[in-house]
Order: structure tokens, then C-alpha cells, then sequence
């Protein structure tokens, strides 16, 4: 019997495993994601996040362990699992020959035809051109065609692979508030990206991997507070950003300053009005040369895996 | 019905094999008369080449009857049916994950059984469906020449070139739920292919040639005494074995 119950949590993973030769690309992986839950699956490039929702929905088997997603066990295959859950690639490889609404018919099949219509409707809400060749679309626009085909279907988990990588901002808005829309509407979303900003915006819990490992296991808010802390200052060159540090590691409220060549992260200390406390030290720079980019209240994944886990060189 | 883009095309690739098949069984069998005039200059032209030589021997004794088995099957079907179910296998699996698609073609609700018989059936009725289309007119055909022949056991031909042409279609598929280049794979079946011909024109080795399956002899044989269920048992035998193996294969791979 491949079906159980449901439970109060949309996917449970015990201890799923997966090598590829000496390569454990996942290990071990341990997690209960809430139904209605919206998780960010976040880690550099090969830390083993597109290879773990790949086991989830049983395009890979898995060496070890033991998963339930949406109520269904994985086994085999895993077809009972893809039956309960759509799933949104992040490799885009599409057939380019077919026009892009035969592709969303292809890439339904086994779905009922209302699903067919609602993932057009996302379409055109996306603006993509169903008439048109997929050989003529764009990386993005084909990124954005498997999107709608994995918001096609009536289910209660979707698996999203980098749903937003290579889209224009605007495009990237428009998929982020479908997103927060499914949730909205008790969807339970497990999403994958290496864009902390991007997936903070919609995710109510985030998971940091690496190396096949779970790292973290974070709350949205605390790194919102982490971020508002954080000021980066890029300069031309590393001697301007070394005099630089020079004078902000003297500056008040400031914490530390880390030099990575050109570029300096600094950590705020009780800041009650970050932009006032940076104009004040862009006013105490002034008799050196200006940085070329300067940001504040952002925090990158490589600031993050730096700062918080220790992780170097990302 | 509306059919999408890959099915026509697959479509058009049947339909270019069947003509190309029927085009050379028309011309085979309306030259018939010339041949027949003419096998005494044959066997002196074959005459280095000893199996020829038999072959040709065999055509005057058996008449249009072998004559049509040797120009259909052992050259048409042997030919182009060896080709087409190379390249009609070798894309099955390996054409998706050469183009990457492996990834969106197991993502669906369907099992991957499933998904690999559709296209095992698929691939082999290309293969064998117009080697019958075409057999259906050998009558036809026959008759423009002033000559008769049994349409009941040319298709019994027809199912032995069939089922020894599905052998080698089921090889090449279990190496294409292997492979990630389609073109690697259908120059290895080919090769293997046209190693086994040659080595049937050699009379020293001809008896370890594949090809010794699915000869004028095997055919004449068909055609005259009815099935020969111990081949076609191992025929059968072998299509499920290499057919089982690539649903082992299909089931653990990784897109």
C-alpha cells in the first residue's frame, strides 16, 4: 500500500541518502516540513538541494532513508508520490520542436484538463506567448512554462526548483506573488533557490544546506534582523578598500570589519537608525575614495554561510 | 484527432521507410522477368563470390517465390528494416537525456514502466508495420508479372523478419536506457550490424552470422513448411529478456 493518512505535516524525511560514485550528495537529510508551510531550500551551488527534491519526488532513488510526501510513502518510483505533488525543475530543458501550449499539455499529462486551464491561465498571467515555438522562447520564458505547469495541477504540495534563477526582476516579482498566493491558499511550497533576499520574501521557515548536509534551520525574521545589521561597501581597488577599513573599524557601532580584497562587510552594533549611521560613516570616508556600491540591510547567502555557519570560500 | 508534433514526425519516419520499402520491392518485382532471363550470366558474374553464386542457384530453383523472399526480406527488410529499428531504438531513452529532457520525461504522474513500454511499442510498430503494409501488395505486385505467390505465408515471412528484426530493435533499446548519445549507440548496432552481414558472405564463417536467422533458406522454409516456433520461441524469448533488462535499467536511472 502505497498511500497513508495524511498527518499534520505535508513531507517528513528520515535520514534520505544519496551518493553518486564517492560523492555523498545527499547525507543523511532529516526534515518535517508543515503543511501550509512555505520552506526555502537555500545553499551554494552543489551543496546537494536540486539532488534532495529530486529524491523527494522520486526522479532519483534514494541509497538510505525514508521520505512521505503528501501523504504518500516513496517507493519504487515514486509515482504515488508525483501523483500528489507537482514538481518544477531546475535543469530547463524543454522538447522545441512543440509549441509552448503542446508542452503544457506533454509536461500535464496524467492531469485532469482542469489542471491543463489553470496552468494556462498562470501562463498568460505571466505573459508567455502559448502560440510560439519553445525553441524560440528564451531561458527564462521556458524556466517560466515549466513554473506554470507545476501550478497547474489541484495538489496540496509543490516542489519548486529555483523557480525564479535567470528571470527579469519583473518576472521574478510576478512568480514570487503566485507563490505567496498558493500559499495564501494552504498550498504547502518547499522551494529551492541561492538567493537569501529572494526566498525571505516568501518563505515562512528556511533550510541552509551544505555539502549534502542540513545546516541550519532558520526562521525568516532572525536573519531580517541578521541582514538589517549588515552594511557591504565595495571599492574599486584593495587599497581603497584597505584604507577604508582602516577608518570603520574605529568607527562607533561598529562591530566588525571583514576585507575580502575590494570588498568590505561590516557588522553593525545597535544600530537604532542604520541610515543615519551610514551617512555618518560615508561622511567619515569622505576624504577617501568612494566605494562604487554600497548596501545595506542585505544579506547574501556567502555573507550568511560566512558570518553565521562558518562556511568559507562559497 | 489532433496529433502533436512528435507523433507526426514519427509518423513521417515510418511512412519514409515504408515507401522506401515498397519503392524497392516494386522494382524488384517488376524487373522479375528480366532477371529470370537472365540468371545464367548471374551465376558466372557471382561466380567469385561463392554464397552469391548459391543464392542465385537457389532463385532458379525456387523461382519468384524465393526471388521475392530474397529481394523483400533478406535485402529490403534486412537493409532498411536494420537501419530503422537501430535509429527508431537508439533515441528511445538516450535521445532524451541527450537533449535533456530525461529530467521533464520522468517528472510525470506516469510509472516508468509505463512510460518506457509506451515507447518500446511505439518504436517496434514502426519497425515492423510497414514490413506487412508493404508485404500486403507482393500479390498485387506478382500479378503484373504474371505470376502468383500465397499472401498468407509471405506475412508468415513477415512475421519472422519481424520478430528477428525486433531482436535487434530490443538490443538497441536496452542500450539506449543505458546510453546518453544516441549516435554512439546506433554506430555500434550498425557496425555490429553490417560485421554480422559481411561475415554471412564469407562461406568459412557464415554459420556465425546473425544474418543465417532471417536468410533465403530461413525464409523459403517459413514460406513452405509454416512457422518455425523453436526460432520464433527464441526470438521471443530474446525480445522479453533484452526488453526486461532496460525496464531494470529504466527503473534506477538517473535523469
Amino acid at each position: 500500500m502505497d498511500i497513508e493518512t495524511s498527518t499534520s505535516l505535508a513531507i517528513e524525511a528520515h535520514g534520505l541518502s544519496r551518493s553518486f560514485g564517492d560523492v555523498r550528495a545527499v547525507d543523511g537529510i532529516d526534515l518535517a516540513v508543515a503543511s501550509g508551510s512555505v520552506t526555502g531550500v537555500l545553499g551554494p551551488n552543489g551543496s546537494g538541494k536540486s539532488t534532495f527534491l529530486r529524491l523527494l519526488i522520486g526522479l532519483v532513488r534514494p541509497d538510505g532513508g525514508s521520505a512521505t510526501i503528501a501523504g504518500a510513502k516513496l517507493r519504487g518510483d515514486g509515482v504515488a508520490v508525483r501523483k500528489r505533488v507537482t514538481f518544477a525543475p531546475g535543469e530547463i530543458a524543454l522538447y522545441g520542436e512543440l509549441s509552448a501550449a503542446e508542452q503544457l499539455e506533454w509536461l500535464l499529462r496524467g492531469r485532469s484538463h482542469k489542471a491543463l486551464l489553470h496552468a494556462h491561465a498562470v501562463a498568460d498571467r505571466l505573459g508567455l506567448p502559448m502560440a510560439k515555438r519553445v525553441h524560440e522562447f528564451s531561458h527564462g520564458m521556458k524556466r517560466q512554462l515549466l513554473f506554470a505547469a507545476a501550478m497547474g495541477p489541484d495538489v496540496s504540495v509543490r516542489i519548486l526548483d529555483e523557480p525564479t534563477e535567470g528571470l527579469d526582476p519583473a518576472k521574478r516579482s510576478c512568480v514570487l506573488e503566485l507563490i505567496a498566493e498558493e500559499a495564501a491558499r494552504g498550498t504547502t511550497i518547499l522551494l529551492s533557490s541561492h538567493h537569501l533576499s529572494e526566498v525571505e520574501q516568501v518563505c515562512d521557515r528556511l533550510v541552509f544546506f551544505f555539502k549534502g548536509k542540513l545546516l541550519a534551520d532558520e526562521d525568516p525574521a532572525e536573519l531580517r534582523r541578521l541582514a538589517a545589521k549588515s552594511a557591504r561597501f565595495e571599492y574599486a581597488t584593495e587599497a581603497a578598500a584597505t584604507a577604508a577599513a582602516a577608518l570603520l573599524k574605529t568607527a562607533p557601532a561598529v562591530a566588525n570589519v571583514h576585507q575580502d580584497r575590494h570588498v568590505l562587510r561590516l557588522e553593525l552594533d545597535g544600530v537604532a537608525n542604520p541610515l543615519a549611521l551610514l551617512e555618518g560613516l560615508t561622511a567619515s570616508l569622505q576624504d577617501l575614495e568612494p566605494p562604487v556600491n554600497l548596501e545595506l540591510g542585505r544579506l547574501s547567502l556567502t555573507d550568511l554561510y560566512e558570518r553565521v555557519y562558518g562556511v568559507r570560500g562559497l | 484527432m489532433k496529433l502533436n508534433r512528435q507523433t507526426r514526425s514519427a509518423l513521417f519516419a515510418m511512412l519514409g521507410y515504408t515507401a522506401a520499402l515498397q519503392l524497392m520491392l516494386s522494382a524488384a518485382i517488376l524487373y522479375w522477368p528480366a532477371f529470370r532471363e537472365n540468371t545464367g550470366a548471374l551465376k558466372v558474374l557471382a561466380g567469385p563470390i561463392p554464397m552469391l553464386k548459391d543464392m542465385i542457384v537457389q532463385l532458379e530453383d525456387k523461382g519468384s517465390v524465393a526471388y521475392v523472399l530474397s529481394q523483400h526480406f533478406f535485402k529490403g527488410c534486412n537493409v532498411l528494416g536494420v537501419a530503422a529499428a537501430t535509429l527508431f531504438a537508439v533515441g528511445a531513452v538516450a535521445g532524451e537525456a541527450h537533449r535533456g529532457t530525461l529530467e521533464i520525461f520522468l517528472m510525470r504522474p506516469v510509472t516508468r514502466r509505463r512510460l518506457l513500454t509506451e515507447r518500446f511499442v511505439s518504436g517496434a510498430l514502426q519497425v515492423i508495420v510497414p514490413i506487412f503494409l508493404t508485404t500486403l501488395t507482393i500479390p498485387l505486385l506478382l500479378a503484373r508479372v504474371d505470376e502468383v505467390g500465397s499472401l498468407g505465408r509471405y506475412l508468415l515471412a513477415g512475421v519472422h523478419q519481424s520478430l528477428f528484426l525486433l531482436c535487434l530493435y530490443a538490443l538497441a533499446f536496452f542500450l539506449s536506457t543505458m546510453g546518453r548519445t544516441p549516435l554512439k549507440l546506433a554506430f555500434g548496432v550498425l557496425i555490429f550490424a553490417i560485421f554480422n552481414f559481411s561475415m554471412y558472405m564469407v562461406k568459412t564463417v557464415t554459420h556465425y552470422s546473425l544474418f543465417r536467422l532471417a536468410d533465403i533458406q530461413t525464409f523459403l522454409d517459413v514460406y513452405e513448411k509454416g512457422p518455425n516456433w523453436g526460432l520464433w520461441a527464441i526470438f521471443a524469448g530474446t525480445i522479453a529478456l533484452l526488453f526486461g533488462a532496460s525496464l531494470f535499467v529504466f527503473e534506477r536511472r538517473v535523469p
